[in-house]
């Protein structure tokens, strides 16, 4: 197989793997199995649930007593060994960088931040358990989750542009106009403001605050508390799970979330039709219709999870939504952004 | 001129007149829509008698306000090449026997609804066959551009009048369906409408791209897709339908809205036909996918 090749195979097979990794990551939390084994590495000090429960002395946590769980117990280890081999892919998308860079198959300061950022998220894994879902940590746990996945999609989205368009001279912008790259790049932190207001939500246990939309407790404005509810660093020791916020600080979070959503959804309307507008390639149109349609379907998971009140699996699927939306959006980014050269151009 | 090519004209009355002076393709879309409406009113079957004659009944009414609409409009008619030929114009059918078809379907329309079906199905189809084979053609179509936005209300009744067949009443979700075609209308319309101005600017109909132009009618058949994409995830946020729904209107959504921004910033010949052929396939779809879902969330 060709070096080049190989490199891209790898890439996607991360990404895929990364996908599934976050949304596996956020079932975990949501059925409340992110403490499913209270230490890290292993579970209750052994490599599988299985081998923890064939062992008496282990099955209770010694810290706090709480009594081993077998499907809990599966689903965070399950998470840990899926979150590990993409770690090994990352390790050896890394290698390749190194190993191959006088072709430049990968970008190479690229990857190796990329390996960068795995580590600080396998640490911030490790810290969501052992600081017992500390909202910080879980919603950090989140961000670094899904900038792995961002960057892997940004790196198969370009690994396969070169592949299509060849070397760079061809693809330098055509026809597209600098206000809509800004818009969308705009779209993408706003975006990424919003998935963080989302991680807070979750990780405070405010989504059922409110258990009506567009209304919140039958009020547009109902009684909140911005300052309890947007206090990051809570102290350690204590187990955060189910939340430890009083009603109305939680009802500002989501208070928050759901205004940041009207936000959001401005803002990328404005990319997508920023994108629709003024480009002639196919690819940067494809890619406007598609965060709309992402769009709307994330927005319409989210109210439908308080219609419906709060399923675990639409719940999962918001998680996925938002990932799927970042996605979509930063292909609307890649087809703006002109493509720059992995190797030096020849004259 | 050389007319060999064309067929004779028949001297007898046909059974074919008077079968297109029901608009039969129109009837049938209506009917899908009618026919989905009774399907989901209930969780597995609905009773055979709602289903068959509350069906019938709906689709005679629906008839009948076609036949009054070809009978209102011949004047019409006669000066556009489009429905020049229809049974009227043509002089195949007299307006007499037309009304006389007419009224013949909608007393049998009313007769199967009040004594098989119920009173209310039967008043509120009476209501949107006098909307629109009286309010909308004489008087509406040629008072305002927005014409078909408000008798879209008319097209838009079927399914509530289906769902109503079998409940008695009106039910909120039936009103999802009246909204989705609601919405539906005025994209579909008003890309025919581009499509066939120059027709409509001889009858003097006032049309939306004859008084305001094309440009605006572009950009209200586009706003009025975005709307109508919204409308249609409703089902789903309701819990009314399910995971197969929600793939098949965001597919569906997806390829309209598409079709509505190229109609928007191109000038190509033939995107106002093609969006109002789509328009079409697109109201088709989303009705199965809402029957498909329903009897799949029945079936697990």
């Amino acid at each position: 197989m060709r070096h080049a090749t190989l490199a891209r195979a790898v890439a996607l097979l991360a990404f895929l793997l990364c996908l599934g990794v976050v949304v596996l990551g956020a079932y975990v939390r949501l059925s409340d199995a992110g403490l499913g084994c209270p230490d890290w590495p292993g579970c209750y000090g052994h490599l599988t649930p299985a081998a923890a429960a064939a062992d008496q002395h282990t099955a209770v946590d010694p810290l706090d007593g709480r009594p081993l769980q077998i499907g809990k117990a599966w689903r965070e280890m399950v998470h840990r060994y899926a979150a590990g081999t993409l770690a090994l892919l990352i390790a050896w998308l890394a290698a390749m960088a190194i190993a191959w860079r006088r072709e430049r198959v990968l970008p190479r300061a690229y990857t190796l931040g990329l390996l960068g950022i795995i580590v600080v998220q396998a640490s911030l894994g490790m810290l969501t358990v052992t600081w017992q879902l500390t909202p910080l940590i879980v919603t950090l746990h989140l961000l670094f989750g899904l900038t792995t996945l961002a960057l892997l999609w940004w790196l198969v989205l370009t690994l396969w542009r070169h592949r299509a368009d060849g070397w760079p001279e061809r693809t330098r912008a055509r026809g597209v106009s600098g206000g809509a790259r800004a818009l969308a790049a705009v779209a993408l932190l706003v975006l990424a403001g919003q998935i963080a207001l989302g991680g807070w939500t979750s990780s405070n246990y405010a989504a059922l605050a409110c258990p009506d939309v567009p209304t919140c407790q039958g009020s547009f404005w109902p009684h909140a508390n911005f300052r309890a509810g947007f206090t990051l660093w809570h102290p350690l020791n204590v187990d955060y799970e189910g939340g430890v916020l009083a009603g109305p600080a939680r009802v500002a979070i989501q208070l928050v979330h759901r205004l940041g959503a009207l936000v959001t959804t401005a803002a990328l309307l404005c990319a997508a039709a920023a994108a629709l507008r003024a480009a002639r390639p196919a690819n940067v149109r494809r890619a406007g219709v598609l965060v709309i349609v992402l769009l709307a379907l994330q927005l319409t998971i989210g109210v439908s999870m308080v219609l419906r009140g709060f399923p675990l699996w639409l719940a999962t699927a918001h998680n996925a939504g938002a990932a799927l939306l970042l996605l979509g959006t930063l292909t609307l980014n890649r087809a703006l952004t002109p493509l720059r050269p992995l190797r030096p151009l020849r004259a | 001129m050389d007319h060999t090519d064309e067929p004779a004209l028949p001297i007898s009355v046909g059974w074919r007149d008077y079968l297109e002076l029901t608009k039969p393709r129109v009837v049938a879309l209506i009917m899908l829509t009618a026919v989905v409406g009774t399907l989901l009113a209930a969780p597995g079957l609905p009773p055979l008698d709602a289903l068959i004659f509350g069906n019938l009944g709906i689709a005679l009414a629906a008839a009948s306000a076609a036949a009054v609409n070809h009978v209102l409009d011949a004047h019409i008619d006669a000066r556009m090449a489009r429905t020049r030929r229809r049974p009227l114009p043509s002089g195949h059918l007299s307006q007499a026997q037309a009304l006389r078809f007419a009224l013949l379907l909608g007393l049998a329309s009313m007769t199967l609804l009040v004594a098989w079906v119920n009173v209310l199905t039967a008043v509120l189809t009476f209501c949107s066959l006098i909307v629109y084979a009286v309010v909308y053609t004489v008087w509406l179509k040629r008072a305002t551009p927005q014409n078909i936005v408000i008798g879209g209300a008319a097209g838009a009744a079927p399914p509530v009048l289906g769902w109503a067949a079998v409940t008695n009443h009106v039910d909120p979700h039936a009103l999802l369906l009246f909204m989705i075609i609601f919405a539906w209308t005025p994209p579909h319309f008003w890309a025919l409408a581009i499509a066939r101005r120059r027709d409509y600017e001889r009858v003097q109909i006032p049309m939306l791209p004859v008084t305001h132009g094309v440009e605006l009618t572009r950009l209200h058949v586009l706003l009025y897709t975005v709307i109508l994409c919204v409308v249609t995830l409703l089902p789903f946020m309701t819990g009314m339908s399910g995971l197969l729904y929600l793939a098949a209107a965001l597919a569906l959504d997806a390829r309209f809205l598409w079709m509505a921004v190229a109609l928007k910033i191109s000038d190509r010949e033939g995107l106002p036909m093609r969006l109002f052929r789509f328009s079409i396939t697109y109201l088709m779809w989303l009705f199965i996918a809402l029957l498909a879902d329903h009897y799949l969330r029945v079936v697990l």
